[in-house]
């Protein structure tokens, strides 16, 4: 019985293992894989020669991380959504399929073979693509001179100690209801949403003379010869580059001793001090691990604009996180992830449609993807209702909401922000878009397979 | 090597009369975007093919014969009626795993070899690599494409290209092989290879049905047929039932010189009381080409013995050594 288990799961494996190499096959002696990378190899040796940067490491830095990343993932992207639309349609149409169809292989294991083989030639071009770049980082680097004074870091990020957006979303809900204040029109739902959209992103203001206080817990103690930074991004009442003073006062709660770093006419939107863990004394055994962080602001009451700041975004303590490489390739995984979704969808698309259909459906999901956020962010709910409206509206909502998980990772921004992608996130960005959803996906693509005429009349 | 072969070959089993294919009722009608039926390609079809039998399937064009292929095959799905194959659905796996099939347009990726072809449907009947270059082998040998195996099948001739599709049909040794007009583009040596190794399946066990629209090449190789006009079933039979003329008699004669025969002639329409036809019969033109062909040395024919274990008893091998025959004057 065993031995039968086995002999079907090899047999399985074989028939999955046939597909894929097929498809792979498919790939490789085709023309289109060669254009693939020759763009892909002119994003990563001279997108960053043409692009200008301002002249600083950080400038450096941040076009090779975000326009050469970006532009490559861009077009792996659209390469693998187009690819995987073609790989069921065009051999359905070109009734290829007929003769693999007849032979016992279930749609499972055509969808999975199929998928797996985009999934290696997406493995090796981005991993291609990301050695690519960490080269030209280090040659740069080197060439330019730039080594003692900056650094490619991965940091860890801690936020404040805050409630949740859907917390606060519940508390601000109560308090409208308690006085009386619901808008009318529209369901507690509905408003329970909104709420929790807006605090996300929402702004307080700190006005000269007030002060502000958050607390931090980092995920791993702060050893004693490492050093913690300091994160503020701000902006302004007029949204200009304003003259700004201050106070950052940043301590320790488990040795009860701070540091304080005054703030004097910064004209940036974005403040970074690092403090030496030794400041704050003796460590105990479990490390420093809760922090307070106070900004006061000294500005002329009279003249000074306010300073505008999203606590749960634009506040953060930075510690080290492992090194740059690995960062790195955490952020490939996240991009894998993504294209693994992209796959997905696009060979479920082209189990159901023909290659020009699927192609066009799955190029304006993408688009929607991208624009759905914005749309959603930016209709009022008045608007919403209008009838104009509703059908956009719902549909990029739906698309929106269907994609919010799957999209929550931007590793580019990490990287470039010398963040560390941690670990939670690598996890959700995997398990959701390299798992849960193609799951879904295949068991769609497979009963629309299972059910679908792979001839026709001729 | 196939169950039913293997059965056959040891001779202690009799030969069973079960159906491998059976239809009851079978219709389709296909339909346009709209779902509006556009034509009714089938139209309840009754048909059975036994086990170890070679049947035909015969009918104009537009007659059906494809689409109830396809629907045997579970690449189309019947409007009604019941669709048994090897005593399953059609898209039982374990069925199509003894099922081989050749379409009527051979369908092969252009950019594969035939190996790696073979290679590719090996692996879909989930056989171990060892087995599946082991049969590989067998196969490009039978078809005679040793010597272009590792070139792209995209640059084949149509009967080259019709010899891979050939290959892949028979890549699991099959119990049930269902081949659309199997000698469509070959040559006529191609042709009588295909005929040869029908004949040489069937002999081994392997039930066949085959559409064709050469009557010729079906009336050589079926036991059995079954004739389609727009999608109906007009007849069907043993073709030595159907094609036999119960009124005459014919007899075969070497020889006989002009006397006798004008003796023989006048005492049979003395007997008969009718006028008696007499013939010099003549060779097929198919046979004439085959032995001049034969005559110059290219012979070819499908190795057979190394796919079934025994050189088919009643399939004739052409020769260089073959006689040409004398014209008649």
């Amino acid at each position: 019985m065993a031995n039968d288990a086995q002999n079907g799961l090899a047999a399985t494996a074989r028939r999955i293992g046939g597909v894929a190499v097929l498809a792979v096959r498919a790939a490789l002696r085709t023309r289109t894989v060669g254009a693939l990378l020759a763009l892909l190899a002119a994003c990563v040796l001279v997108l960053p020669g043409v692009v200008k940067g301002d002249g600083t490491p950080e400038g450096e830095l941040h076009i090779l991380l975000t326009y050469t990343l970006g532009f490559a993932f861009g077009i792996l992207c659209l390469a693998t959504l187009w690819a995987a639309c073609a790989l069921f349609a065009a051999e359905i149409d070109s009734a290829r399929m007929q003769l693999s169809a007849v032979k016992p292989v279930r749609a499972a294991e055509f969808w999975a073979g199929k998928w797996l083989a985009l999934l290696a030639l997406n493995g090796v071009a981005l991993l291609a693509v990301y050695a690519g770049v960490y080269a030209q980082v280090r040659w740069r680097m080197h060439r330019d001179g730039w080594e003692a004074v900056e650094q490619p870091v991965s940091r860890r990020v801690a936020h404040p100690l805050l409630p949740t957006p859907r917390q606060e979303a519940r508390e601000t809900l109560d308090e409208l209801r308690a006085r009386n204040e619901l808008p009318h029109g529209y369901s507690e739902r509905t408003i329970l949403r909104v709420l929790e959209e807006k605090a996300h992103e929402k702004y307080t203001e700190i006005p000269p003379g007030r002060q502000q206080a958050w607390r931090f817990r980092l995920s791993r103690p702060l050893r004693t010869s490492e050093t913690v930074t300091v994160r503020l991004r701000f902006e302004t009442e007029y949204n200009t580059r304003a003259q700004v003073t201050g106070i950052c006062r940043l301590g320790c709660v488990e040795t009860a001793r701070a540091v304080e770093v005054p703030l004097d006419d910064f004209t940036l939107k974005e403040i970074e001090f690092a403090v030496d863990a030794r400041a704050f004394g003796q460590a105990p055994e479990a490390g420093l691990r809760t922090f307070e962080l106070s900004f006061e602001h000294t500005g002329d009451a009279q003249h000074a604009p306010g300073l505008l700041l999203r606590f749960r975004k634009d506040v953060a303590l930075l510690t080290p996180g492992g090194s740059f490489w690995m960062n790195l390739l955490r952020a490939a995984a996240v991009h894998g992830s993504v294209l693994a979704l992209l796959a997905a969808f696009g060979l479920t698309l082209s189990v159901c449609f023909s290659l020009p259909v699927a192609a066009f459906v799955a190029t304006v999901l993408l688009v929607l993807t991208m624009v759905g956020n914005s749309v959603v962010q930016v209709v009022s709910e008045e608007d919403a209702k209008k009838w104009s409206n509703r059908a956009g509206v719902l549909v990029s909502r739906t698309v929106h909401g269907a994609t919010r998980h799957a999209l929550q990772a931007e590793p580019l921004a990490a990287l470039t922000n010398g963040e560390r992608l941690d670990a939670g996130m690598l996890r959700a960005s995997v398990g959701w878009n390299a798992l849960l959803l193609p799951l879904l996906l295949a068991a769609a693509g497979c009963a629309v397979l299972r059910r679908r005429e792979l001839a026709d009349a001729e | 090597m196939t169950r039913a072969a293997t059965r056959r070959r040891e001779g202690n089993v009799p030969e069973s009369k079960q159906p491998v294919i059976e239809t009851r009722g079978l219709r389709k009608v296909f339909r346009d975007f709209w779902r509006r039926p556009t034509v009714e390609a089938v139209k309840g079809l009754d048909l059975t093919v036994n086990d170890g039998e070679v049947f035909g399937l015969l009918g104009p064009n537009g007659s059906g014969k494809s689409t109830t292929i396809k629907m045997l095959l579970g690449l189309l799905r019947p409007t009604a009626g019941l669709v048994r194959v090897l005593g399953a659905a059609p898209d039982d796996t374990r069925a199509k795993a003894r099922i081989g099939y050749l379409p009527e347009v051979s369908h092969l990726h252009p950019f594969l070899t035939p190996r790696e072809t073979l290679m590719y449907y090996a692996s879909l009947f989930g056989m171990p690599r060892k087995e599946a270059v082991r049969r590989t082998h067998e196969l490009l040998v039978m078809v005679d494409l040793e010597h272009a195996a590792d070139r792209a099948v995209g640059g084949f001739s149509k009967g080259m290209a019709r010899r891979v599709g050939l290959a892949q049909a028979l890549v699991n040794a099959p119990d049930l092989l269902i081949l659309d007009e199997p000698t469509s583009g070959l040559d006529p040596i191609g042709s009588r290879e295909v005929k040869d190794l029908v004949r040489a399946l069937a002999q081994g066990g392997v039930s066949v049905l085959m559409t064709s629209h050469l009557l010729a090449d079906v009336e050589d190789v079926c036991d059995r047929v079954a004739i389609l006009e727009r999608g109906a079933l007009r007849a069907e039979g043993m073709i030595a039932d159907l094609l036999r003329q119960p009124d005459a008699v014919r007899f075969e004669v070497e020889g006989l010189d002009e006397p006798a025969a004008a003796a023989v002639r006048a005492e049979l329409e003395a007997h008969t009381g009718r006028r008696v036809r007499q013939e010099y019969p003549a060779m097929s033109l198919e046979r004439y080409f085959l032995q001049v062909v034969a005559q110059d040395g290219r012979q070819r024919t499908f190795a057979l013995a190394p796919f079934l274990g025994t050189a088919p008893a009643d399939t004739e091998r052409l020769t260089p050594n073959s006689q040409l025959p004398i014209p008649n004057s």
